[in-house]
C-alpha cells in the first residue's frame, strides 16, 4: 500500500514571528523554517503504518521553494521513502491550488491513502485535505486522533465538538491528522543519514498541469492589539460589579 | 607647476613661521594669516586644473564583490545540511526531554534508564561505529560529535555526559582499537541494548595531569596489573565497560577492562555538579586485564584520546553555557527594579553583551581544533587554547548566570544554580585550571 504525506514548510513553532514593517506579510529574513507540526504528525502515522507491515511506500510531498527540500529530507529522515517538490517562487500559494497539485499527484502516483496535518500553524487555512477529498472524489476523514487500516477500509477517529465520532473510508481516501494521533520521533542520526541517498524528484507545476495563480489578494497583515495590562481590585464587591458592567460577563 | 609653485611658497612660510624671527621682528600674525590665505587659494587652484575623470565604461548596475567560490575552512562556521538535521533532532530531544527531567535527575544523582533509552532511539552509538561493524559511520566526525554534546548539554549536562559516554567510548575504539578489539567490542554498540560504557582518565590528586598518571599497569607475563584511583567516573556504578588510562612502562596507556572484572569497585561520592552523570571515585586493586586489552597498538596517541575527549568537555560546557545566557535574556528583560527591565541597567547588560562574546569565543576556538582533528591535521595547541579558555569563560559564565538572578539564583527553584555546579566540572575533569 502506498501512502502520500503532503508536507509544508513553515515558521518553527518556538519562533515569536514579526510583521514586516509594510505590513505585506510576515517577516521571514533569518527565521528559523521546520516542518508544519501537524504534518510532522502525519509523516509519523504513515512511518507506524509502515512498521506495522500495512504500507509498502511513503512518498513525501511540497509545494514551496527549493529551500522546502530541507522538510522533504526531514520527512525522509523519519521515514518516508522518496519525496517529490513541486517548485515554485511563489509565495503565497493558496490552499485549493496546493490541492489541484496534490489531485496531479494523487492521478500519477494513485497512492491508497493521502495523509496531511490538519492545517499549517502559519496560514491555519485548514482547507487542503477537504480540498483534495473534493477535487478527487476520494472519502475523507479530518482530525484524526486514531488511524486503522482494515480490510480495504481505514477507519479513522475524528475529535469532534462534542467527543468522538469513528468514520468508516473506502480506499482510496484521505486523512487529515489532529493534535492527539501520535507523537513524532526524533530522527535518529543513521536515518539522517540514509536520508541523503534517498531519491528527491523536483517538478514544476506547470508539468503537472496546474497554475498555481491566486485569486485572494493579501491586503494587509497586522500583529495581534497587545494585551493591556491587569489591574488590582480592592474588594470582591469591587470585582463583581466590573465583571458585571465592565466585561459583561456576569 | 600650480603645485610646485606653491609648495616652494608655502614650504619658505611655514618655515618663516615656525622661526622665532617673527616674534622679535612683530609680524607673526601677519605671516601666518598668509599662509592661510595661500593655502586656501592653492588649493583651489589645484583642484580644478588636475584630472578630469570620465566614464570610460557603461554599467547597469554597481558592481559588488561576491564571496569567494572557494573557502579554506578557516572561518566558515556552516553546518552543512546534515549535521543541521543532526542538530535539529538532538536539540530538540534535549529541550524536550533532557530539560525536562534535569531536576530530577540531579536529585536523583542518575539519568533514568527511560531517558538513555529514548536517547538510543537518536542512534547516536551506530555514528561511532563504523558500517563494516554494524554503525552507520563512514568518516572521521569530530565536528559532528562536537555539535551532539553541545547541544545535548543546551539541555542538560549532566544526562549528557552519562548518553555521551558510552559514545566516546565507541569513538575511541573506532579510532584506535586493534581488530581483536574493535571486533570483540565494538558491534555490541550497534545493539539494540548496547553496553553502558565510561572512560575514567581523572584522579584524586593535586595538579592532576593526565600524562603523569598515578594509576599503574604492571606487566606481568600476558596480563597487566592495574592499580590506583580514578575521580569523576561518570556510569561509575554501572558501566559494563571501561576505558582506563594508566601509567605503564613505556608511557601512559589505556587499558579496555569490563565491568566486574576482580579488584574493580567504586565509591559513593559524587560531587556538586553534573551529577545525573553518576559520576564516582572507581578504585583499581590488582585489577588483571590481558595484554591483549591495552586499547591500540603503537599507533595509539595518548595524547589526541586525552585532547578528544577534553573537546568533549568543552562542547558540553558551550551548550550548557548557551543555555545559561538564553535563560537569562528573557529574565533580564522582564524582572523589574526601579520601575524598568534590570536589563536597562549597564552593569546587567555588560555581563550579557560579555557571556555572548565569550560564548561566540569558545566556540571558534574549539570548532577549529575539532575541524583540525576531523581533518587529521595536528590540533593539541588548539585543544589546549580551547581548553583554556573554555575553562575559565565557562565557569564564569556559570557565574554571572547566578549572579544576574539574584536571590533568584541561589535558589533550587531556578535552574541556574545547577547550571553553575555543573559547568564547574570543566575546571576540574582531565586536571585542573592551571595544569
Amino acid at each position: 500500500m502506498k501512502v502520500l504525506v503532503p508536507i509544508k514548510r513553515v515558521v518553527d513553532y518556538n519562533v515569536k514571528v514579526r510583521v514586516k514593517a509594510d505590513n505585506s506579510g510576515v517577516d521571514l529574513a533569518n527565521v528559523k523554517m521546520a516542518m508544519n507540526p501537524f504534518c510532522e504528525i502525519a509523516v509519523e502515522e504513515a512511518v507506524r503504518l509502515k512498521e506495522k507491515g500495512v504500507v509498502t511506500e511513503i512518498i513525501a510531498v511540497t509545494v514551496g521553494s527549493k529551500a522546502a527540500q530541507e522538510q522533504l529530507r526531514t520527512a525522509m529522515a523519519l521515514g518516508a521513502d522518496r519525496s517529490i517538490l513541486v517548485e515554485t517562487d511563489q509565495e503565497d500559494v493558496q490552499p485549493l491550488a496546493v490541492a489541484k497539485v496534490l489531485k496531479a499527484l494523487v492521478e500519477k502516483e494513485s497512492p491508497d491513502l493521502v495523509i496531511l496535518g490538519k492545517q499549517a500553524i502559519d496560514g491555519d487555512n485548514s482547507q487542503t485535505g477537504q480540498m483534495l477529498a473534493a477535487l478527487t472524489g476520494m472519502p475523507q476523514g479530518t482530525f484524526a486522533s486514531e488511524v486503522v487500516v482494515a480490510d480495504g477500509k481505514v477507519n479513522v477517529t475524528r475529535e469532534v465538538d462534542g467527543g468522538l465520532q469513528t468514520v468508516a473510508l473506502d480506499l482510496p481516501a484521505v486523512v487529515t491528522t489532529d493534535l492527539r494521533l501520535n507523537e513524532p520521533r526524533y530522527a535518529s542520526l543513521p536515518n539522517i543519514m540514509k536520508a541523503k541517498k534517498k531519491p528527491l524528484e523536483t517538478v514544476a507545476p506547470g508539468d503537472l498541469g496546474v497554475d498555481l495563480a491566486s485569486s485572494t489578494k493579501t491586503l494587509k497583515v497586522e500583529p495581534p492589539a497587545e494585551r493591556q495590562a491587569g489591574i488590582k481590585v480592592a474588594s470582591v464587591e469591587e470585582l463583581v460589579d466590573k465583571l458585571k458592567n465592565e466585561a459583561k460577563v456576569i | 607647476m600650480a603645485r610646485d609653485a606653491v609648495g616652494y611658497a608655502l614650504g619658505a612660510l611655514n618655515r618663516l613661521a615656525s622661526s622665532d624671527f617673527l616674534d622679535r621682528v612683530g609680524i607673526r600674525k601677519f605671516i601666518e594669516r598668509l599662509a592661510y590665505t595661500l593655502t586656501k587659494t592653492g588649493f583651489r587652484l589645484i583642484t580644478t586644473t588636475a584630472r578630469t575623470f570620465k566614464a570610460t565604461q557603461k554599467l547597469d548596475k554597481p558592481a559588488r564583490l561576491t564571496a569567494p567560490g572557494q573557502t579554506t575552512g578557516l572561518f566558515d562556521l556552516n553546518v552543512t545540511e546534515e549535521q543541521q538535521m543532526i542538530r535539529d533532532s538532538v536539540k530538540s530531544f534535549a529541550t524536550e526531554v533532557l530539560r525536562e527531567r534535569a531536576e530530577a535527575a540531579d536529585a536523583a544523582h542518575k539519568t533514568d534508564d527511560e531517558v538513555i533509552d529514548q536517547a538510543l532511539e537518536l542512534g547516536l552509538n551506530f555514528f561511532a561505529v563504523p558500517e563494516s561493524l554494524g554503525g552507520a559511520a563512514s568518516e572521521r566526525s569530530a565536528v559532528t560529535n562536537l555539535l551532539i554534546a553541545e547541544d545535548l548539554a543546551y539541555g542538560d549536562m549532566g544526562q549528557a555526559v552519562a548518553i555521551l559516554a558510552p559514545m566516546g567510548v565507541a569513538n575511541a575504539l573506532t579510532s584506535w582499537g586493534t581488530a581483536e578489539q574493535q571486533s570483540k567490542y565494538l558491534p555490541a554498540f550497534a545493539d539494540e541494548k548496547p553496553p553502558r560504557a565510561t572512560i575514567a582518565i581523572t584522579e584524586p590528586h593535586p595538579l592532576f595531569d593526565p600524562c603523569q598518571l598515578k594509576t599503574t599497569a604492571r606487566k606481568d607475563g600476558n596480563e597487566y596489573v592495574l592499580n590506583g584511583t580514578k575521580a569523576l567516573v561518570p556510569l561509575a556504578a554501572e558501566a559494563e565497560l571501561f576505558l582506563v588510562a594508566a601509567a605503564t612502562d613505556d608511557g601512559p596507556a589505556v587499558f579496555i577492562i569490563e565491568g566486574g572484572t576482580d579488584g574493580l569497585s567504586c565509591g559513593e561520592d559524587n560531587g556538586m555538579g553534573i551529577r545525573a552523570s553518576g559520576q564516582r571515585p572507581l578504585l583499581l586493586e590488582d585489577v588483571r586485564v590481558p595484554a591483549a586489552n591495552r586499547l591500540g597498538n603503537s599507533d595509539f596517541d595518548y595524547h589526541q584520546f586525552v585532547d578528544l575527549g577534553t573537546l568533549a568537555w568543552c562542547g558540553m560546557a558551550i551548550g550548557a553555557c548557551q543555555g545559561v545566557l538564553d535563560y537569562v535574556i528573557p529574565y533580564c528583560n522582564e524582572r523589574k527594579a526601579f520601575g524598568e527591565p534590570i536589563s536597562h541597567r549597564q552593569a546587567v547588560a555588560f555581563i550579557i553583551a560579555d557571556m555572548a562574546i565569550e560564548l561566540d569565543g569558545m566556540r571558534m576556538l574549539v570548532y577549529r581544533a575539532a575541524s583540525r582533528a576531523e581533518q587529521g591535521k595536528s590540533f593539541q595547541r588548539e585543544a589546549h587554547l580551547a581548553r583554556t579558555f573554555v575553562k575559565d569563560k565557562a565557569m564564569q559564565i556559570g557565574t554571572d548566570g547566578v549572579q544576574l538572578l539574584g536571590g533568584h539564583g541561589f535558589t533550587h527553584e531556578y535552574p541556574v544554580e545547577r547550571w553553575y555546579r555543573d559547568l564547574r566540572a570543566i575546571g576540574v575533569v582531565f586536571g585542573g585550571l592551571h595544569i
